[in-house]
């Protein structure tokens, strides 16, 4: 009975575990007076702050395009759905936008609620411009209508290999968290690393944890003069503390997904100084002297431009010059112009492959947080 | 490998000090309380929110931690003996099932309580209150050194070994009270024959309160050591160290003190090794493989008695 009875307790341990996930973000159609672009960005949920980043800056660009006289004659609107970073969410945005009639899509924040947008678009015959998800698997079976305007796990790697290389070490380990984005980050990695003649030495972490001297000893134990961690914020700013605690010396390079002030409160400033990471531009670091930000400010209301604004911005103004090279609006020709087309644009030169991914290394920079707990740009590594 | 070892040790402290809430409560009233590492997440909020909000406790330097321990202490205590007495106590006589799903309830009470009051973000730890900030020195290029102790080929850092100390005293603390002292002994009665120990003049419900109060404090200085030592919070952080220590209590045998605090270190050093082996992304994996096995092979774990089952 004792048994059975622990056993039971044990099942509903089990179901209450369960109850814990996470999930990612979203996409756009075509109609009569003006254009109508489809912006899916959650607006809603942990991620919301990025949803107006995305609208604004898009409004704006789309309020430059119409005071230059619009694309083929006609005004163009920017319409919202929220997908708040959640696959349903973002299935059922893309089905409303498609019924508002809109003639592309300009949106995608979190990857995994971006995917199930790809199939309602394409059967709608609507082009879409992902700003800024990245997974590369959104272009993995791409059915030619999709391109991205954020540089893909691949191009983040390759920025990361650069880096290694331009300072030289040699003892490389990789830490992922096992998630879709990062454990596809650390596998290009190790990919890149190895096709470049380094030996890479990998673990994984469970999110969520706290403690992670399994790996910090797996570090120390490899005697790695680097390290690239793929994960979130959380785990990036306990695994950074717990290996400088415990006497690591080398150099510490995060992912993306952990650019955030919390990794120095959590890990403590004085221990980020080796601390470095992988992002792409951000309106900070553009050098047209605040022009973008005031002109931002106008559309927003007075709040500064954030992360990807300018991703969102350069999607609106990609899919205008696409369409007046083309002359059209429809699917198949814009993505004949796509192919093609070359737009200086404020993440750098905008050019894409075959498969619809950008090419270059997609406007990854180097950002360190060492002054403040700020991640500012470090190195451009142009 | 002694590194490996050491990590393990340590790790399993705080197993080992959350389980022994877990085992005493269900050694006296065969209660599973799954809200009990949520009492350690909340333990750890206290401490954070004192650390703010106590005008002055940055000048106590480490004195500082002494303080919120305290407070700590007092707060998850008297938590955990409202819980008993507002969800346990009226169910005292229902169906087991009734009781655990009320305490997966308080689990989830407690959890999105903190979070509707604190935010859904993991918190960072207040700075003056870092216990490796205030065991370290700076050496002369401005860079912060750990102070550790080398054993064999590895080695402690102060902050570790302080929380080591912590739980042993604790523990042993908790063995004498309970081995030697008179409320000691109406709680081993309780946990023989309830109706028989209050027949013989034992105060049933004050010796619950008691052994609630106690399990719910030792979660609560678990859960501050914790913050000191991570410098990371969250309102989810109950969840998996609770179930954790839930295996820890099950492997050392439920019920039993001394089993707790062997199972707890067994634990922290199976999952240790095993990581190690296999990669850090098989240790939840491993840890509850052991679990698994243990309820199959030998459910009243390493220390357990056999229990004729009387209700």
């Amino acid at each position: 009975m004792k048994n059975s009875w622990t056993r039971k307790a044990l099942a509903l341990g089990a179901a209450v575990s369960v109850a814990l996930t996470l999930s990612a973000c979203g996409g756009s159609g075509d109609s009569g007076e003006t254009y109508k672009l489809g912006l899916i960005a959650p607006f809603s949920g942990s991620e919301n702050m990025f949803g107006d980043y995305m609208k604004n800056a898009a409004v704006l660009a789309a309020n430059e395009i119409n005071e230059a006289g619009g694309v083929l004659g006609k005004q163009i609107e920017i319409v919202t759905e929220d997908d708040a970073c959640d696959a349903t969410q973002g299935a059922a945005a893309a089905q409303k936008l498609v019924s508002a009639g809109v003639v592309a899509s300009v949106g995608g924040y979190c990857s995994g609620a971006t995917l199930p947008t790809l199939p309602i678009f394409y059967e709608a015959k609507i082009p879409e411009l992902i700003s800024v998800a990245n997974s590369d698997n959104l272009i993995k079976d791409n059915t030619g209508n999709v391109w991205l305007l954020d540089g893909t796990g691949t191009q983040q790697a390759a920025t990361a290999l650069k880096w290694v290389q331009q300072n030289g070490f040699t003892n490389l380990v990789v830490i992922d968290d096992k998630t879709d984005y990062s454990a596809n980050l650390a596998t290009k990695f190790v990919e890149a690393a190895t096709a470049a003649g380094f030996t890479v030495t990998t673990d994984s972490l469970t999110p969520k944890e706290s403690d992670f001297s399994a790996q910090v000893n797996k570090i120390k134990s490899a005697n790695a003069d680097f390290f690239y961690f793929t994960g979130y914020v959380q785990e990036a700013g306990l695994l950074v503390k717990q290996a400088v605690e415990a006497g690591y010396t080398g150099s510490i390079l995060l992912g993306d997904g952990s650019v955030d002030s919390k990794v120095a409160e959590i890990a403590g400033l004085e221990n980020c100084q080796n601390v470095y990471a992988t992002y792409t531009k951000t309106p900070d670091m553009l050098d047209d002297g605040g022009a973008f930000a005031a002109a931002y400010k106008e559309v927003s209301g007075g709040t500064d431009p954030g992360p990807y604004s300018i991703h969102s911005y350069d999607t609106v103004k990609v899919w205008a010059a696409a369409a007046e090279a083309a002359g059209s609006v429809e699917m198949d020709k814009i993505n004949e112009a796509l192919k093609t087309l070359t737009y200086e644009g404020l993440t750098g030169t905008v050019h894409f492959e075959a498969d619809g991914s950008r090419t270059g290394e997609g406007g990854f920079v180097i950002v360190s947080n060492k002054d403040d707990g700020v991640f500012k740009l470090f190195d451009a590594l142009t | 490998m002694t590194q490996v070892i050491l990590n393990g040790l340590f790790v399993g402290s705080f197993y080992a000090l959350i389980a022994l809430g877990y085992s005493m409560v269900y050694g006296i009233i065969k209660l599973l309380n799954f809200a009990h590492g949520d009492i350690f997440m909340f333990g750890a909020y206290i401490g954070m929110t004192c650390l703010v909000a106590i005008p002055g406790i940055g000048s106590l330097g480490i004195g500082a931690l002494a303080v919120i321990l305290l407070v700590s202490i007092v707060l998850t205590g008297t938590t955990g003996v409202l819980i008993e007495a507002l969800a346990y106590r009226p169910l005292r006589t229902a169906p087991r099932l009734s009781v655990l799903i009320t305490a997966v309830g308080m689990s989830f009470f407690l959890e999105y309580g903190v979070r509707q009051i604190w935010g859904p973000d993991p918190q960072p730890w207040p700075s003056n209150g870092r216990l490796s900030d205030f065991l370290s020195t700076t050496d002369a290029t401005g860079a912060k050194q750990q102070l550790s102790v080398p054993i064999f080929d590895g080695a402690l850092t102060y902050s570790q070994l302080v929380i080591l100390a912590f739980a042993v005293v604790l523990m042993a603390a908790l063995a004498l009270y309970i081995g030697k002292t008179r409320e000691g002994r109406a709680m081993r009665a309780i946990a023989l024959d309830q109706r028989a120990a209050s027949l013989m003049g034992v105060n049933v419900n004050a010796t619950i309160s008691r052994v609630f109060f106690i399990g719910s404090a030792m979660a609560g200085v678990a859960g501050v050591m914790h913050g000191a030592y991570y410098s990371s919070i969250t309102f989810l952080m109950g969840f998996l160290l609770g179930l954790k220590a839930f295996t820890a209590a099950v492997i050392g045998g439920i019920g039993n003190l001394y089993g707790a605090m062997l199972g707890g270190l067994t634990l922290g050093l199976l999952e240790s090794i095993g990581t190690t082996l296999l990669g850090g992304e098989w240790k939840d994996v491993f840890a509850f493989v052991f679990l698994i096995l243990f309820l199959t092979v030998k459910p009243t774990g390493i220390l357990g008695e056999r229990v004729v089952e009387r209700m």
